[in-house]
């Protein structure tokens, strides 16, 4: 049997940050939902819905998962749909059925545990709540939809039905950054106080570029109009449309402002952002985004930035960096880039000053040798350039790494988590309304964009 | 080699001394069968390795002690063999041949050639363990090593050029002594 769903409200969640009762509990871990009715041994059949590029990275990572039987396979398309049925007719010696039209699918097929929907970010939504009242639990990629009134329907599903619904935040179940928040930002607390964050997505031009396609392997007009697309170009490349997507700040930044939200336990005030065509002027969606927000968290302000540029790979990809006043932390997917700076241990300037709550460490050497921290390879330090004078330079701070790797698909552990809350061994790491409480801010970074104004969140603009 | 230091052994040739006086020449059946399992080994080694690779094993991160309880691993990287692993030419090498002029002409060698090389060191160093037409299967390795040669003064790696000298001065060595050659499947050619 099922928990009842969450019924946490952003009021509440508000109220517990302010009293610091542990908001980063909340959107850390929601455990509000677990569906125990799957017993540990029972094989769950599962449907698929969207094989796409990103139906297929789902399947990838859920192939590694024992216990799961590939039931269905829902997409309009048939070069995807046939695609999906052979990897599965050679994954499991089994042919699952093959569907065009979701509403067939709940229709025929009976048995079903569980959906997993990687369809385009204007189809989560009603894809996702016919599922729900289906009796199904669901598995949907973020961004929840390509509109905040398709996400809060999202939820309302998901209370009515009592079923799980787990969003696509992958990084939720991500164990390096479960073991970054958990133990080196709440445990030995080595940021200190977090005053800035930052965050970014940057990608080439080349990877930037529409999806081509065979014009051999168009859909038919009739079809694509029937699901919602004006043309083929379309249908590859709804990314780029208002109606369809929310852009590459929901596509890409949401994933990453997610973080922001869970590492600081709260969320944000306001936003303010700007963007533009600067290179792909003729996508409806912005080619580059840059986006302010402001947070009060229990220990103090904190200002985040984001960007999202799908102009330039320059800067490093994509991560996460959390700035303390004694450490940093810059977290991304890709472990390569991750890396944690010490500050150097600053003498005390003010002797009146009221004493630290915790003493600050001298050096983290007890964290390296019991194993919450490796040590990177110290950077040469430059020579400082002839004629340049900065008394007030800071000395380079000390690099350290995670002491560990995923080692599997970024997704698997999320989905990992899922089908395991569906037989009641787990909670949900990323339900949908923790999910909505941290997506909510991002819907109104395009109307910043565009209306060139900052707004202050209000109830209207967060709330379910 | 006819001028072993044995009495017997100074007007007569090397096959009959051996047949007169084989205690005589035991030191070049002993030398000629470790020239032959030296350069044996050196090929077939050299083409094994050619299926080797890297593989990480992932090893659980220890926190205060203990297991993380997070899955956090660490990967170690393990050498493994298998077919999948096989490169001829070493990477590093490859990207210097295809960037050579003459290379370019004949775009179809490197990738035979890259091919070819791994079987080819495993077939000639068991057919010279094994001695089965030794002296055929050395004089071909000499020629594979001939061809080793002119790629790595192709792309003036002068010290694997002199290293691989010293490998054809051992294979003349050993083709020299094969007259002495034991434990052989095939003393025909």
């Amino acid at each position: 049997m099922e928990t009842p769903p969450s019924s946490i409200n952003r009021r509440e969640f508000l109220a517990k940050s302010a009293a610091g009762a542990g908001a980063g509990l909340v959107l850390g871990m929601p455990g509000i939902l677990r569906a125990a009715d799957a017993s540990p041994s029972k094989l769950l059949n599962v449907a698929l819905v969207g094989q796409g590029k990103q139906g297929q990275v789902l399947f990838d990572a859920m192939r590694n998962i024992p216990g799961l039987h590939f039931q269905a396979v829902c997409d309009i398309w048939d070069w995807n749909r046939n695609g999906a049925v052979a990897r599965i007719r050679g994954l499991q010696k089994h042919t699952p059925k093959g569907y065009a039209d979701i509403d067939e699918l709940l229709a025929t097929e009976k048995g079903l545990d569980a959906v997993v929907i990687a369809t385009p970010d204007f189809w989560h939504s009603p894809h996702t709540v016919k599922c729900l009242e289906a009796g199904l639990n669901v598995y949907c990629e973020k961004m929840m939809s390509n509109t905040i009134d398709g996400a809060r329907a999202m939820v309302k599903a998901m209370q009515k039905s009592g079923k799980l619904c787990q969003i696509g935040h992958q990084r939720r179940s991500n164990p390096r950054y479960r073991f970054t928040l958990d133990k080196l930002i709440n445990g030995n607390k080595i940021c200190g106080q977090i005053v800035n964050v930052n965050g970014q997505w940057n990608r080439a031009v080349k990877s930037s570029q529409n999806i081509a396609y065979k014009p051999s392997l168009t859909i038919k007009p009739d079809i694509l109009a029937k699901y919602g697309f004006k043309d083929m170009h379309q249908f590859m490349n709804w990314r780029f449309f208002r109606d369809l997507s929310g852009g590459a700040i929901s596509d890409l930044g949401a994933h990453q402002i997610d973080i922001f939200n869970w590492f600081l336990g709260a969320l944000p005030k306001s936003v303010y952002a700007t963007g533009g065509n600067s290179y792909f002027k003729e996508r409806e969606h912005f080619d580059n985004v840059m986006a302010l927000f402001d947070y009060d968290t229990p220990q103090g302000q904190v200002r985040a930035f984001y960007q999202v540029l799908t102009t330039t790979s320059s800067g490093g990809g994509y991560y996460e960096t959390f700035m303390g006043t004694e450490g940093t932390i810059k977290i991304s997917e890709n472990s390569s880039v991750t890396e944690i700076f010490k500050e150097a241990s600053p003498a005390p300037k003010d002797p009146s000053a009221p004493p630290p709550d915790k003493p600050i460490p001298l050096s983290w050497d007890h964290l390296v040798k019991s194993g919450y921290l490796g040590r990177k390879a110290a950077a040469p330090v430059p020579a400082p350039a002839a004629g340049v004078v900065d008394s007030r330079v800071s000395k380079p701070p000390e690099g350290f790494t995670l002491p560990g790797e995923l080692n599997k698909p970024p997704h698997q552990p999320h989905l990992e988590n899922f089908f395991a809350s569906v037989r009641g061994e787990a909670k949900l790491n990323c339900d949908a309304h923790h999910a909505f409480l941290s997506e909510a801010p991002i819907y109104w970074v395009n109307p910043s964009a565009l209306s060139h104004q900052p707004i202050v969140f209000t109830n209207e603009h967060l709330d379910v | 080699m006819t001028t072993e230091s044995t009495e017997c052994c100074k007007s007569t040739p090397a096959t009959e001394c051996c047949k007169s006086c084989p205690e005589a020449n035991l030191g070049f059946i002993y030398g000629a069968f470790l020239l032959r399992v030296w350069l044996a080994v050196r090929a077939i080694q050299t083409g094994v390795e050619k299926y080797s690779g890297m593989q990480g094993s992932d090893q659980p991160i220890l926190i205060d002690g203990k297991v993380n309880d997070y899955g956090l691993t660490s990967s170690v990287p393990v050498k493994e063999y298998a077919l999948n692993h096989y490169h001829g030419v070493p990477e590093a090498l490859m990207t210097k041949f295809t960037q050579e002029p003459i290379m370019m002409q004949m775009k179809w060698a490197l990738p035979l050639y890259d091919k070819v090389l791994g079987p080819a060191l495993l077939a000639l160093g068991l057919a010279i363990l094994l001695g089965f037409f030794t002296r055929t299967s050395l004089f071909l390795l000499g020629l594979l090593y001939i061809s080793l040669t002119w790629g790595l003064i192709l792309i003036k790696e002068d010290s694997g050029v002199a290293w691989l000298g010293i490998h054809m001065i051992l294979i003349v060595m050993a083709l020299m002594l094969a007259k002495y050659n034991r434990l052989c499947l095939l003393k025909k050619w």
